[in-house]
């Protein structure tokens, strides 16, 4: 009995490693080393009050004679050093790459989650019951589609100020990015639900738990989600760095993340406005760890997508 | 048939009026227009007459109603930034947006379609995976950072290209052109690959992965089985089999490219109509932004039309299926 | 009359023997060719170079003879008589008399005008002979020819003729698009937000212009793209060279920087007249910056220096007062700014009863003035090392400025340039006690108030003794200082960067004159 206790967890370990998804992982260099980029990254961000050098959200730590020192060299004022070298606020870029990296994956996990939650129950819905509540369910997702990502995110912004109370406002900019991106991007997930959903509704198996006398909602939940789920894990994928890019550029539009608290999309912006005094570093640094994030989840998404589809292998 | 066009006609208008109502809606949020029109000398009474000279006093309901009844005669109102009628400053601005869009999306399709063939055909080739991988750059960084970035090295750094706007053009009355003359053609290059390089690898992909799908069925493998040519199949069979996704999404990523040419526009300070609605946020220049947010809108809605009834034509079942 | 045609004609030859086209670029494009329309200053800059006024200002800021030759008070300072310029001609040949003075000052005095607030003095305007106007006013007013250099004349006739007979800023006229001045340059072609053609105009009067004939503005928003725009050469002049990229181009053999100081002092302001907080955590609590001693140790704890070194480049002057020392009726005798003094903001803060801090919100725009976000991140940095602490609310100035009228702030940032030149101008709109119906302190969102400064603003502006005016500004600037009213940081820079072969004058102003341009 403890034997198969013991056993039972290494087994599944042991199913996963000899499963086809897993196979296909270990033959892919490509894969492994996006995995080990976004693992390490992931990794390095949900750390960075342990491994960033200083807080870049204490001002009372900040000077800003430090400000504009390159990398690996000391201040002429100061003396102080800092390996990625200082911004104009006399912040050190490697500990702000840290935290940003940390907000721009939280606003990306939490944009995708929440454009998937919604998308994948309208998709449903729209799907499964079809009729007028289909029609009304697909007619937003065009109203939704005709409004640029950023125009939506820049109205939300507009309203949360309007609406929110005056002690709020300093920690709303997150949350509106997040459901800014996650509006913009429920439609795709809608529309792939519901397209597999019209197939699988068909099905025996549908039709049987139909006859037993299975709730809609159970079947939708139990029946039909599962058989639907692999295009949505490969659109979440790609989602997570399209969301992370979005917040960067929205955050060129000037509805960002605030500059008190960067996001990695904020560095850049306010990085590219260096780019021809020749301080390098405050854009060089941020903008290779935003390339090497989306590239790798990119990469990621690009190897699920063939590797989930099994008419490919 | 006639049924199902004109349902879907019907639901486009009811689009359009929801569209308008919740941009107008949000006006509000975006700022005040007043202070941008008013200088530094202004008193509290100028700013309420202004205010009430505009109609912003009115209650909101009555501002859309005010602003549907203009826009169904065609009438969107006057800039409050340039003084002219709105209709007049979009149909100046709208061929410098067009040319820019056809020429990315033509880029973007071309492209698209020759490099997602060749990655589908060199399944496992080093050229592919290059290619699949390069192209991602293109997608993992920011829009805005690839303009400046181009424009830092082929106009700054090399010389080669201008560094912004649309260069000479040529006016025919109705249209203004930047292809009749050699500094529009060079001024457009930097800024269509801006906007092109994203729908391309998007193209790219989808292209490649139906390419992939098709390849695997059993009417390919008859037809090589036949002795018929490689490029007869992969061409002739294989590639026109993908297109009805091809159409669909490139239907979609030819309006969002007009959408998205807000960031290019800005960047290379493009005379286009994205360039026109972010001066409009900025001066809070409601007409404008609503008439722009209706010309979109209107645009998407036809797109989607358009990509429905393309449907029909190219897949026959659904002609005589559910519609 | 031949010799003058024939002068002409050799202008001519000699123009179209050197003609030279240049082209600049700005961020914002003046919104209409109205010159009575808006008072800001893309617009006013823009159209110096297509309308003339009666004076103007010359390189040093001075005002100097433009359409009128001279002037001088009427009796005990009972109105002021000009005498204007004969043989001046508009661009459409028209030519200039005193009723297009008395029409244009119709026109800019009317209720749609925005620069109807030049005019409150004048009581009335009385045409003499055609080349002479007096301005009445109702009472001694010492600095009216100063204040009226960006005041341009139109044509009656022609203005009558396409119909703009007023300005309208909602829906526009003829105007707005169209221009019929008496300056060096002639309007040639506008297209509203893209560019605007300029060509020299033949007829002019003066002869202090430069080789410029065609000149082609274009609005460029984004900094990086106006750099790369005049480092390619795709431009000959731009303004403003965002200040980290000016060290860089000075470097260019290619390129020139020009810098300057502006007349536009930045500065914090606060609410004086709330008696609790707004935002951070201590909102609701009692209002900490009514207290003169939390002010000065807001004053004390910047180090101004230190971001004059870093977010400005050493670009900028440290500012004391509410005006820079260009302007007129600078206060010598104050120009002296708390040093910056860490323990001594503490020692204030502790006496105040503050030891333990507090926390507020500071409001910024982020599109306004140079690296204005950046100056309030430094800011929120020092105030921190106090042990105050600011929340930074940071948005674009279409959001800023109805914040700021609402009352929705603790603290906030504040640039001002004083359209008249003058020490007065600042005091009216700044440190006046508002009240609507005087049109004082309009831009006083903190509502500070003192009443002596309230008493000796009307004495001010009728004052004609030079020593007399003065040591009563000293004594306004005294008490707004000792009260910390407001902390000025320091006097923004002007950076303009042009191609090398270009020679051009910066005005303080920040206004392009394009006759002092000329192309190598």
């Amino acid at each position: 009995m403890t034997d198969i206790s013991q056993n039972k967890p290494q087994s599944r370990i042991a199913a996963f490693w000899d499963s086809d998804l897993a196979y296909a992982f270990r033959h892919s260099p490509i894969a492994m080393v996006s995995f080990l980029t976004v693992f390490l990254l992931v990794f390095s961000a949900l750390c960075a009050p342990l491994i960033a050098p200083f807080n870049p959200y204490d001002p009372a730590s900040l000077d800003l004679m430090n400000g504009f020192t390159p990398p690996m060299t000391s201040n002429d004022f100061t003396g102080a050093e800092f390996m990625l070298g200082t911004d104009d606020q006399g912040r050190d870029v490697l500990s702000t790459i840290l935290y940003g990296m940390r907000i721009s994956l939280f606003v990306g996990f939490s944009a995708v989650m929440f454009a998937m939650i919604l998308g994948i129950s309208l998709g449903l819905i729209a799907g499964y019951i079809g009729g007028w509540t289909e029609t009304i369910i697909m007619r937003i997702a065009d109203v939704q589609l005709t409004f640029p990502s950023i125009l939506v995110a820049m109205l939300i912004f507009g309203i949360a100020k309007g609406v929110t109370p005056i002690e709020y406002r300093d920690q709303m900019a997150i949350w509106v990015l997040i459901i800014a991106i996650g509006l913009s991007d429920w439609v795709q997930f809608a529309r792939v639900v519901r397209g597999a959903t019209l197939v699988e509704k068909n099905r025996e198996y549908v039709l049987a738990a139909q006859l037993i006398g299975r709730s809609s909602p159970v079947i939708m939940l139990r029946h039909i989600l599962p058989n639907v789920l692999s295009p949505v894990l490969v659109i979440a994928t790609i989602s997570l760095a399209l969301a992370i890019i979005a917040e960067a550029t929205l955050s060129f539009l000037g509805v960002g993340a605030p500059p008190t608290q960067p996001s990695l999309g904020t560095l850049i912006r306010i990085g590219q406005g260096f780019l021809f005094s020749g301080e390098w570093w405050i854009l060089f640094f941020p903008s290779c760890t935003l390339l090497a994030l989306a590239l790798s989840v990119n990469l990621l998404g690009d190897w699920l997508r063939d590797a989930l589809n099994p008419k490919l292998r | 048939m006639l049924n199902y066009i004109l349902k879907r006609v019907a639901q486009s208008g009811i689009v359009l009026l929801v569209v308008g109502l919740v941009a107008f809606s949000m006006f509000r949020f975006v700022g005040d227009p007043i202070d941008n029109m008013l200088g530094q000398e202004r008193t509290v009474a100028d700013i309420e007459r202004l205010r009430s000279d505009l109609g912003l006093d009115l209650p909101f309901p009555v501002q859309y109603y005010k602003f549907l009844e203009g826009a169904v005669q065609g009438n969107f109102g006057v800039s409050y930034r340039q003084g002219r009628a709105v209709s007049e400053i979009i149909a100046e601005r709208a061929p410098a947006t067009l040319e820019l869009a056809a020429v990315s999306g033509f880029l973007a399709i071309s492209m698209g379609i020759i490099l997602g063939v060749f990655t589908a055909i060199r399944r496992d080739g080093w050229a592919s995976h290059l290619i699949m991988t390069v192209s991602l750059i293109g997608v993992s960084l920011p829009t805005f950072l690839i303009g400046i970035l181009l424009i830092y090295v082929f106009s700054v750094d090399l010389g080669w290209l201008p560094s912004f706007g649309r260069g000479d053009v040529v006016d025919l009355g109705f249209w203004s052109t930047g292809f009749l003359t050699q500094s529009g053609l060079l001024a457009l290059i930097l800024p269509s690959i801006t906007l092109g390089l994203y729908q391309m690898t998007l193209i790219m992909r989808l292209v490649r992965s139906e390419m992939l799908e098709v390849l695997r069925q059993d009417y390919i493998r008859f037809a090589r089985a036949r002795g018929l040519s490689e490029r007869v199949v992969n061409f002739r069979h294989a590639l026109k089999n993908t297109l009805v996704p091809v159409i669909t999404v490139t239907g979609l990523q030819l309006g969002s490219i007009i959408a998205f040419a807000i960031i290019t526009e800005s960047v290379f300070q493009w005379p286009g109509l994205g360039l026109l609605f972010i001066n409009a946020i900025q001066f809070v220049d409601i007409p404008v932004m609503a008439a722009y947010l209706m010309l979109i809108s209107v645009m998407f809605v036809l797109i989607n039309l358009i990509v429905d009834l393309l449907y029909v034509f190219v897949d026959p079942r659904l002609r005589e299926g559910g519609i | 009359m031949k010799t003058i045609t024939y002068s002409a004609m050799l202008l001519a030859l000699s123009t179209t023997a050197h003609a030279e086209s240049f082209k600049w670029a700005g961020t914002t494009d003046p919104q209409t060719m109205d010159p009575h329309a808006v008072n800001s200053a893309p617009v006013l800059g823009f159209l110096n170079n297509v309308y003339e006024g009666l004076v103007r200002r010359g390189k040093d800021m001075a005002v100097e003879p433009a359409l009128a030759t001279s002037w001088e008070p009427i009796g005990d300072g009972e109105g002021w008589r000009f005498h204007l310029r004969e043989g001046v001609t508009f661009h459409d040949g028209a030519s200039f008399t005193a009723d297009d003075v008395i029409f244009s000052y119709e026109r800019a005095s009317s209720e749609p005008a925005d620069v109807k607030g030049w005019f409150a003095p004048i009581s009335e305007v009385k045409k003499v002979d055609d080349y002479t106007v007096d301005f009445m006013t109702s009472a001694p007013n010492p600095i009216f020819p100063d204040s009226i250099a960006n005041w341009m004349i139109m044509d009656a006739d022609w203005t009558a003729s396409v119909g703009a007979d007023l300005p309208n800023k909602d829906a526009g006229n003829a105007a707005t698009l169209q221009a019929n001045g008496t300056g060096a340059y002639m309007l040639k072609d506008r297209q509203p937000g893209l560019q605007t053609t300029l060509v020299a105009y033949d007829g002019w009067w003066g002869d202090d212009i430069g080789n410029v004939t065609e000149a082609t503005f274009t609005p460029i928003q984004n900094p990086a793209t106006a750099v790369a725009a005049l480092l390619s050469g795709d431009v000959d002049m731009i303004n403003p060279v965002p200040i980290q990229d000016a060290a860089r181009l000075e470097g260019s053999a290619e390129v020139e920087v020009i810098k300057g100081i502006e007349a536009r002092v930045i500065m914090l302001g606060f609410a004086q007249g709330a008696d609790v907080l707004k935002y951070g955590a201590d909102a609701g609590k009692p209002n900490p910056f009514l207290d003169v001693k939390v002010r000065e140790a807001v004053a004390k704890a910047i180090n101004v220096p230190a971001i004059l070194r870093t977010i400005m480049r050493g670009n900028a002057e440290e500012a004391s007062q509410l005006v820079s020392p260009a302007m007129r009726g600078y206060s010598t005798a104050h120009s002296e700014r708390p040093a910056f003094d860490v323990d001594g903001a503490k020692a204030l803060l502790a006496e105040a009863g503050y030891a333990d801090g507090f926390s507020f919100g500071l409001k910024c725009p982020n599109d306004r003035y140079l690296n204005d976000e950046a100056v309030c991140q430094a800011v929120t940095a020092m105030l921190a090392q106090v042990g105050i602490t600011a929340e930074l609310d940071a948005m674009p100035v279409r959001n800023y400025w109805p914040e700021l009228r609402e009352d929705n702030f603790d603290m906030y940032l504040l640039g001002w340039s004083p359209g008249t030149f003058d020490h007065e101008h600042p005091v009216r709109f700044l440190a006046s006690t508002p009240n609507a119906e005087k049109k004082l302190g309009s831009w006083n969102f903190g509502d500070y108030s003192n009443a002596r400064i309230d008493e000796l603003l009307p004495m001010i502006q009728s004052e004609i003794d030079d020593t007399k005016r003065q040591a009563m500004i000293d004594e306004t600037t005294a008490i707004y200082q000792s009260e910390h009213a407001y902390v000025p940081l320091y006097i923004q820079p002007l950076v303009w960067g042009t191609r090398s072969n270009i020679d051009l004058t910066q005005r303080p102003d920040n206004f392009f004159i394009l006759r002092w341009a000329s192309v190598n």
